[in-house]
């Protein structure tokens, strides 16, 4: 076990990370179209945001520059400020509809 | 980079005003700070900065350019907030310390030139704005706003995501001038494919914040839901710096691909414009006629990016930067008469306006240079700010998007006319009684019709600045 | 000859003088329009015309010293990149003839409004627009370049707007007000893209570089004639031409001083300065000349076929007017740049004056426009009559009066140019006489056919009133002597005067400008034009006087005393049935299926789309996220997919 972590990733090929990461990709853009509730609509968001997450760490660790891993930790913390303000938001929806059902929520319109 | 610190350091300083209780000095405290931020952004005019944070933030002109209208339109924007200090909004010291924290976000979004600050200052601003969108907890109109844009929001910002992480896969960098050198000149022609999908996708996830065809869906439903106070917030800060930063992003780290996203943004031009305009014509909301007038303007300053032709200076960016100004000062004046309005009448059809002319003649005439200034007539700094940029776009040669964008603004005249027609035309209810307005409001709207009017007579001491 | 003189000839006065022309009315619009409330009428009308006056006069001091063209640069206005616009005035021959017009009639039409605006309560109000409107007018004559002549343009539009719709209480009038900004609008955006492409060819917007440049270029250069082409657009919207004129008619909603002042004497001519400014890019463009030609001749006869029956004192002018203005570009069209401006002038007397004799008569009549309840009214009203007879007479193209010279001059190109165009034009003639004296003889010949009130409400107008009217009927009467080579010994004072601005053009095509038709034909011309002013005027009275015709009412009912005497009309009937009624029948068929039929509905298609589009859009924007979500997706894939072969 002398490999560094970056030499771990580089067991893989890159293509590989790619395809795994735009797959990741594309199931957490299916899921929020077709999901309603706005819970499990956000947790797909997440998905993606995971998605680019691994797509930075491989590319990092193969061009062994460390500013693609420096991005996953700015997008790892913003997106937990945006989990508590979405949760927020969606507690007070839940509060006034006692619902989290997305399409129930249609009176801005046209 | 003093107006970032400042804005930060003011911030929780009025989270901390917040605590005294007393509305009544936060609304001054809120506008002689930003005041002072004002002054110290302007104090760097010319002034040569080494880049921050190992080049990852400038402070140029432009960024203080750009800086300077955001700033601006915020502190005129505060004195329409008196209904929330009347009504003793227990929140208000939030509010303020949210519209300074996505100020932040606004002018790191602005000064960028590293993805990770474009993305950062992306995420300040649009967080807040959730927060803003849903801040009238009891109204679902607005619990609504704040979900839609909150939902599509972190979908777009993925989209934006997965757009920097295949243009960082393509080239190994996050620097935009590293960026320019290596999309002019890929070192590996294979990954070709993935660096242009990357663009593709960033532009999308850009276009979606500035509100660009076919990604302004959310526009309308969202700047309807929320309270007029930050609908004017948003339409005016959020869509500057939007505008600021896609345009140093196509014009500093992209030009070399010019030739690949040009088709599309042209494309997302002209179907802006369209849907926009259109879609503003058959309202009968005057607040969502100024959500989907909004979508027209993003239109027309995205003419701009087209005759960009990667320069942060010159004919066009001094455009975007004109027209930028134009449109915020006339859009606040809009949105501030009308939020007074709404309140006292408790509705924001035209029909709310019937009769202002006489009811409320200052109020009426604000709102008039604000719509004429929007529909680009002359002597108003809107029609200034038109021609600067379908001027840019003609020495270009775009002639079709010019004459498009021509047409386009004639059905703007349509829309932008009615409030004038409700205003001055249409006798007021019954017993209708004036508008209540107090002084710094009075003075604010009588600076801002002021300022359009000024920048539409001599617009030359600020339109070739850039 | 003399030689244009390029700009940078330095202005012999102190830049204050050019600056005081515009200033001064701006000036009396801040303070009639800051003091609407505290002044009396009488006081705003006096700060109204006084600054007027003092551009009035200003203008007379520099066109009498007059000796060089010359630019005055006010500031540094604009510089973006390579856009340079200086705020600079030009002085020529042009601007300082238009000076003297817009700030001569316009003096004489702010005292008029004096005495006609004195019962209305928004005076102030009236003042302050009127003055905002010579301010605009007076920007679009002396800018130097076309950006400021747009600004002009768009202001005397925007002057126009609010002017028409002044009595805004009523719905009907507003339409109108809207639908004059409309249709304007149209047009302007033809000038505006014309102007985007004279930056795009020229690099510059200032009159000196752009027509210097062009006066090198061949003729018939595409993009020349693209640029000429919008330049029209715009000018046929301003300046009511086919098929952009409807708004003209429905203007007269306005107070009529406006009338007189912007749609007859100037705003409605700022096409034709237009034109002329930019006549070396028009010279270049023979085929924009050709459709120039054709639209204006159009016009005339179009209009002056609708005039033939209307009953609206005002809507009868209107149409005059739209038909006049045809004439104009008729002659622009056959590149007589100096004759159009010669009937610009001669209109601006005698169709002013008319604007305000018909509103002397309103007045008088309390606001009745309507021609069959006039009658009679030459006893009451023995000014306004006079000089609307001179009027009319000038219209008629009758020597010695004005519109004589003018005219007759327009008809000579023509008929060098294409036999065609000179028929129409002399059809015209003949029909603007026949309703000119239809519209005299039915107000003020006969019985009176107004209410008793009326009747003893009769009265000649106040001093303010009549004294324009005796000044413009002086002019209309004797303004044509500068242009009658026959009088004057062979000198054309104004085509002399004016030859400078049209070096560029006569450079081009000298030929153009040198041909002399021989006298013979000069003659026969004049006569043949004569006649048929006369032929008009004589059929009118037969029918108007002698047999006393009254226009039929709307819902006329043709019953027993009629038939009773029908045999005594059986010579009536005869000409009714081979002159008047197909006649009067082609007017209302024209103004009924060609103006409302056809140019309204098209001008509405633009309307109805828009709607039906943001109709549509309102079907996708469901309210529901996850359609917006889907739609963007959509957009994302069809982005990428567009893209794909590209990558």
């Amino acid at each position: 076990m002398d490999q560094t972590i970056p030499e771990v990733i580089r067991t893989v090929p890159l293509q590989y990370y790619v395809f795994f990461a735009s797959a990741l990709f594309a199931i957490g853009v299916t899921g929020v179209l077709v999901r309603r509730n706005a819970i499990i609509i956000f947790m797909c968001v997440e998905l993606m945001l995971n998605a680019v997450n691994i797509l930075l760490t491989a590319f990092s660790a193969y061009r062994a520059d460390p500013n693609g891993q420096i991005f996953v930790f700015f997008i790892m913390a913003v997106a937990a400020a945006e989990v508590s303000v979405g949760l927020g938001i969606i507690v007070m929806i839940y509060r006034n509809f006692q619902t989290t059902d997305v399409n129930l929520l249609s009176r801005l319109k046209w | 980079m003093t107006s970032i610190i400042l804005l930060s350091i003011f911030g929780i300083l009025n989270l901390f005003m917040g605590f005294m209780r007393s509305n009544k000095v936060l609304l001054p405290g809120a506008m002689l700070l930003l005041l002072a931020v004002f002054g110290a952004n302007l104090a760097d005019w010319n002034v040569v900065h080494a880049p921050y944070f190992n080049n990852m933030l400038v402070v140029d002109n432009y960024t203080v350019a750009f800086t300077g209208i955001v700033v601006l339109t915020t502190i005129v924007l505060l004195p329409f907030s008196r209904s929330y200090v009347v009504a003793g909004e227990t929140n208000l010291a939030e509010y303020y310390a949210l519209l300074l924290f996505s100020l932040v976000g606004a002018v790191m979004m602005i000064g960028y030139n590293h993805l990770i600050m474009l993305f950062v200052g992306i995420e300040i601003l649009s967080i807040s704005m959730y927060v803003l969108a849903g801040s009238s907890k009891r109204d679902s109109r607005s619990n609504e706003a704040a979900l839609k844009y909150f939902l599509m929001g972190a979908f777009a910002t993925g989209i934006l995501l997965f757009g920097i992480a295949l243009l960082y896969g393509a080239t190994g960098t996050f620097v935009l001038s590293d960026l320019a050198g290596a999309v002019a000149a890929p070192e590996n022609a294979s990954l070709q494919p993935m660096l242009y999908i990357g663009i593709l996708m960033m532009i999308i996830g850009i276009g979606f914040k500035v509100s660009a065809a076919p990604f302004h869906f959310w526009t309308p439903d969202v700047y309807e839901g929320t309270p007029t106070f930050f609908t004017a917030f948003m339409s005016t800060v959020v869509k500057t710096a939007g505008f600021a930063a896609f345009l140093k992003l196509l014009a500093v780290a992209l030009p070399g691909a010019q030739g690949f996203w040009l088709p599309t943004i042209q494309a997302m031009c002209a179907l802006t414009l369209l849907l926009g305009n259109v879609g503003a014509a058959v309202q009968t909301s005057t607040k969502r006629m100024l959500a989907y007038s909004s979508v027209s303007h993003a239109g027309y300053l995205l003419i701009g990016l087209v005759a960009s032709r990667g320069n942060l200076t010159g004919d066009a960016a001094s455009g975007i930067f004109f027209y930028s100004l134009a449109y915020s000062i006339a859009t606040i004046a809009a949105f501030g008469v009308l939020k007074l309005v709404a309140d006292h009448r408790q509705r924001d059809d035209y029909a709310a306006l019937n009769g202002l002319g006489k009811t409320n003649p200052l109020l009426a005439f604000s709102m008039t240079v604000a719509m004429l200034s929007l529909a680009g007539i002359p002597l108003t700094g809107g029609f200034f700010g038109k021609f600067f940029l379908l001027a840019a776009a003609a020495g270009q040669g775009y002639i079709g998007l010019v004459v498009f964008a021509v047409i386009m603004s004639m059905v703007g005249l349509y829309y932008y006319l009615r409030p004038l027609i409700a205003m001055y035309l249409r006798p007021a209810e019954e017993g209708a009684t004036p508008v209540p307005v107090d002084g710094i409001q009075t003075a604010t709207l009588a600076l801002l019709a002021l300022l359009s009017i000024v920048l539409g007579i001599v617009p030359g001491f600020l339109s070739g600045i850039l | 000859m003399q030689e244009t003189v390029l700009p940078g000839a330095n202005a012999p006065y102190s830049t204050l003088l050019y600056v005081l022309i515009p200033l001064l009315p701006f000036l009396g619009f801040l303070l009639n329009g800051l003091l609407n409330r505290k002044l009396s009428g009488t006081v705003a009308g006096l700060i109204g015309s006084a600054t007027v006056l003092g551009s009035f006069l200003i203008s007379v001091m520099l066109f009498l010293n007059f000796e060089y063209q010359y630019t005055v640069q006010l500031f540094d206005w604009i510089s973006v990149g390579s856009l340079q616009i200086p705020f600079q005035y030009q002085i020529d021959q042009l601007s300082l003839i238009m000076l003297l017009l817009v700030t001569g009639v316009g003096f004489l039409i702010h005292v008029y409004s004096i005495g006609y605006m004195h019962h209305d309560e928004n005076v102030g109000k009236f003042f302050s627009f009127l003055n905002l409107f010579i301010f605009s007018m007076l920007l679009l004559v002396m800018g130097a370049n076309f950006v400021i002549l747009f600004i002009g343009w768009e202001g005397v539009g925007l002057c126009s707007y609010l002017l028409i719709g002044f009595w805004n209480k009523n719905t009907a009038y507003n339409n109108a007000a809207k639908k004059a900004f409309i249709i304007n609008r149209i047009g302007d955006l033809g000038f505006l893209l014309g102007i985007f492409l004279i930056y795009l060819t020229f690099d510059s917007v200032q009159y000196a570089e752009v027509f210097q440049k062009a006066s090198t270029m061949q003729i018939g250069t595409g993009v020349i004639t693209a640029i000429t082409l919008l330049l029209f657009v715009g000018a046929m919207g301003k300046s009511a031409q086919l098929p952009l004129y409807t708004w003209l008619p429905d203007a007269m909603a306005g107070p009529t001083p406006v009338s007189a002042l912007i749609h007859a004497a100037t705003m409605v001519t700022a096409g034709i300065y237009m034109v002329l400014r930019a006549n070396v890019l028009f010279t270049l463009a023979p085929d924009t000349l050709q459709v120039v030609a054709i639209v204006g001749a159009a016009t005339a006869l179009f209009a002056a076929t609708i005039g033939l029956a209307q009953n609206d004192i005002k809507k009868v002018l209107a149409y005059s007017t739209v038909s006049q203005l045809g004439y104009m570009f008729l002659a622009l069209g056959v590149m007589g740049y100096s004759t159009s401006l010669f009937h610009v002038l001669t209109h601006a007397f005698f169709k002013a004056l008319m604007f305000l004799g018909a509103g002397s008569v309103i007045h008088a009549m309390s606001n009745e426009q309507d021609l069959r309840r006039m009658g009679g009214l030459r006893k009451a009203l023995p000014i306004t009559f006079l000089t609307f007879l001179i009027g009319c007479l000038a219209i008629s193209g009758i020597p010695p009066f004005s519109g004589f010279f003018s005219k007759d001059e327009i008809l000579a190109h023509a008929f060098e140019h294409n036999k065609v165009l000179w028929a129409m034009g002399l059809l015209t003639a003949f029909l603007t006489a026949f309703y000119m004296f239809r519209l005299l003889f039915l107000a003020f010949f006969g019985e009176f056919r107004g209410t008793a009130e009326q009747k003893h409400h009769l009265h000649e107008s106040p001093a303010s009133m009549t004294f324009p009217l005796i000044v413009l009927a002086v002019l209309a009467a004797v303004g044509g002597f500068m242009g009658a080579p026959m009088f004057t010994g062979g000198h054309h004072y104004l085509a002399e005067y004016l030859a400078p601005i049209f070096t560029y053009s006569q450079r081009l095509l000298p030929a153009a400008f040198n041909a002399e038709p021989d006298h013979n034909t000069e003659l026969m011309l004049m006569g043949l034009s004569v006649a048929a002013g006369l032929l008009g005027i004589i059929l009118a009275y037969v029918f108007y006087v002698v047999r006393a015709q009254r226009p039929a009412e709307e819902e006329a009912q043709r019953s027993g005393p009629e038939s009773l005497v029908y045999h005594k009309y059986y010579i009536d009937e005869l000409y009714n049935a081979v002159f008047t009624r197909p006649i009067m029948a082609l007017s209302n068929g024209l103004y009924k299926f060609v103006e409302n039929g056809i140019i309204n509905p098209v001008v509405g298609v633009f309307g109805r789309a828009v709607n039906g589009g943001g109709t549509l859009l309102r079907y996708v924007q469901t309210g529901a996220v996850e359609t917006y979500l889907i739609l963007m997706v959509i957009g994302i894939v069809l982005i990428l997919g567009l893209n794909f072969g590209r990558f």
